[in-house]
């Protein structure tokens, strides 16, 4: 048969955000593809050197629309460490509970958006229906569903009451139940097991050698996780499980995703039994000292890198932000070749897209 | 002469069926909404979107032939309505004839082939790849389901629909002898709708809109009607023949039993779209010509068998 160039976005019903693809086929082989980034670029690194520290935050949380939250707190802690102060306990507790439930609800989405695309749209309506629950919590705790400006530079603008705790653990073991039928689901259901399993496997190598992090590097083998491997509070005092599995195809990313889930919910239940009373801000001063750092945080997706220049003044003189989807686009041509066309969007969805993310 | 236009326009013809078709419709996106924690369309919803479709605008790429592709979706709306009226509803079918269910399986394979047409004529990247994919499909369940089709026609002695279906009063309903039957033809009646799970033809997210990408206005409109129509006719066929038809002392206690029996076929359908993945193509085929054929071949040896 003859090639053919099918042009996937930067429009199309497969993709939630712009992001363009041209892919040559042949029948309904996959011969490669080509990627263009881009779309959703808008120089936020350079808008964030002409605003102070505190502008910048609402700026910053606004880099991505599910993982609002890891952004903020990844660049307070970025701040705070060129300050050189140690935020309250609690707060860091709070930071880390709204870390989670953002986990759940960006996992969620993801499982949620792999089952249409496998053509299961109950289980996609099943899942963004439990999202809700990790969004009501966050609604609930915060003011906003998407961004909810939790974190300030010193501390977090929020506290918890009891109402709140018996609210969230309530919502919490349901959540759960759910999680698990969830699990249930991809690990029986032999029509969703025959479109995930064995399609485009990854190997251990591939994802090193290309810096591949997250769920997709947890997939295949690779066994790393901020959160553990460079600890920063509140999980250096938690015990948490890292989920790793050798397939490296569709099924194990869907695997580790939804073992997350259930490990998150688990990480909110004991971050609320062990939340440490105390003040939840400090104040601090208006101009960061002069000096640069790095800091990394684990956001839904995988390692987010964030380097920091003051030069003494209240803006920042360079933000650099390095977010995990970029490095998964990068694996995504040589996903790419030797599949089916019915599995491009099984490919797409494994990398769990970021575009607003990726471009800034 | 009125008599005969009261059959064509009203019942069991075109009138009847297109409410029959949106219908259905209802009932099936209702059930989905049910299975899926939603509210779902209120009951004109079907009909509202006709409607709607039909006061759109009707476009069509520049290099697409206009003429073919407005004369195939009434090509397969005047197949499907055609099939229908040799298919007895509620017992009755009044151009009924030896032979008619060859005739009703050729006709309702006319729009699938419209379908692979109007993937063609209308030039889009997507229409062709949905085009050729229903091809590969029809060929994938339609040699089973006329294998198994045949197992009722040999069981009640004739080819023709309506006596299948007198036979049963004798012997009792088929699907008692076929129960393997009964679940090939509706995989084989899920497959020729291109419904969920064997969607493949039109997956969203693989090929957009499939073969009706490009379609829109009135075109569509009767393309959506088509899909419809030949649902329920498909419906009304495997109750024919694998449920029969039981004249009873009170008519409209036998009438109920009819539209129960066809509710059941589109519980079945709905669930089936509800809680199954979409095949991949290859996956289709190896389905088709690895498991049903030889299972609608075991199915037909049992019919001869017991014949003898």
């Amino acid at each position: 048969m003859d090639k053919i160039s099918i042009p996937i976005g930067p429009q199309h019903p497969l993709l939630k955000e712009p992001l363009s693809m041209k892919i040559d086929i042949s029948g309904e082989k996959v011969l490669g593809g080509s990627l263009r980034l881009g779309y959703v670029h808008r120089g936020i690194e350079r808008l964030a050197q002409q605003r102070t520290y505190v502008q910048d935050l609402y700026l910053i949380e606004r880099i991505c629309g599910i993982c609002s939250h890891i952004h903020t707190t990844t660049f307070c802690r970025a701040v705070e460490a060129l300050l050189g102060i140690e935020i309250p306990p609690r707060a860091q507790y709070i930071r880390g509970l709204m870390c989670e439930l953002e986990r759940i609800h960006s996992h969620l989405l993801w499982l949620g958006i792999i089952a249409k695309h496998i053509g299961l749209d109950t289980i996609f309506m099943h899942t963004w229906h439990d999202r809700e629950m990790s969004l009501d919590i966050m609604e609930e705790i915060s003011g906003g569903r998407v961004l909810h400006a939790v974190n300030q530079i010193g501390g977090v603008r929020i506290d918890l009451d009891q109402e709140h705790y018996e609210m969230i653990r309530r919502i919490l073991k349901k959540l759960h139940s759910q999680v698990e039928g969830l699990l249930d689901v991809f690990e029986t259901e032999p029509a969703a097991m025959a479109r995930t399993k064995g399609v485009a496997p990854l190997s251990t190598e591939l994802i090193k050698s290309y810096g591949v992090v997250g769920p997709i590097a947890r997939a295949s083998g690779v066994n790393f996780d901020i959160r553990r491997d460079d600890p920063y509070p509140p999980y250096d005092q938690i015990d948490f499980k890292v989920i790793t599995h050798s397939g490296g195809d569709a099924w194990a990313r869907t695997f580790v995703r939804v073992e997350e889930t259930r490990e998150s919910v688990n990480l909110c239940e004991s971050i609320l039994d062990n939340m440490p009373d105390g003040e939840v801000s400090v104040r601090v001063p208006r101009r960061v000292p002069e000096g640069e750092v790095i800091v990394r945080s684990e956001a839904p997706r995988g390692e987010l890198f964030y380097y920091l220049r003051s030069d003494g003044s209240d803006k920042p003189a360079r933000l650099k932000v390095r977010t995990p989807t970029l490095s998964a686009l990068s694996l995504l041509p040589i996903q790419l070749s030797a599949i089916n066309v019915a599995d491009i969007p099984v490919v797409l969805a494994g990398v769990d897209l970021c575009v607003a993310c990726a471009d800034r | 002469m009125i008599r005969s236009l009261f059959y064509l326009f009203v019942f069991p013809g075109f009138i009847f069926q297109i409410i029959c078709g949106l219908t259905f419709e209802w009932i099936d996106r209702k059930l989905l909404a049910r299975f899926q924690r939603r509210v779902g369309p209120p009951w004109y919803q079907p009909l509202a979107d006709l409607i709607k479709l039909f006061s759109k605008e009707d476009l069509l790429p520049e290099r697409a032939n206009d003429a073919v592709a407005a004369l195939l979706p009434l090509i397969s709306l005047s197949a499907v309505l055609t099939a229908g009226l040799y298919i007895p509803v509620a017992g009755f079918s009044p151009y009924s004839f030896e032979g008619d269910l060859i005739v009703v399986i050729f006709l309702m394979s006319v729009p699938t082939l419209a379908y692979y047409l109007a993937g063609i004529v209308s030039v889009g990247i997507y229409s062709i790849l949905g085009g050729g994919r229903s091809l590969l499909q029809f060929f994938s369940y339609e040699v089973p389901l006329l294998i198994t089709l045949s197992g009722p026609a040999i069981l009640g002695g004739s080819w023709s629909v309506a006596e299948i279906m007198h036979a049963q009063v004798e012997l009792g309903p088929f699907i008692i002898y076929q129960p393997l039957g009964f679940i090939l033809a509706v995989v084989g009646l899920i497959g020729k709708l291109k419904r969920d799970p064997l969607d493949i033809p039109k997956a969203t997210s693989e090929v957009v809109g499939g073969s009706l990408t490009e379609f829109s206005g009135v075109k569509l409109g009767i393309w959506h009607l088509v899909m419809n129509v030949q649902a329920v006719v498909g419906i009304f066929l495997l109750v024919d023949l694998y449920f029969g038809w039981t004249k009873l002392a009170n008519p409209l206690t036998s009438v109920s039993i009819f539209i129960i029996e066809s509710l059941i076929i589109a519980f079945t359908l709905s669930v089936t779209s509800a809680i199954f993945a979409r095949l991949r193509i290859d996956q289709l085929a190896g389905l088709g010509w690895k498991v049903l054929v030889p299972l609608a071949l075991l199915q037909l040896g049992f019919v001869i068998l017991m014949g003898v």
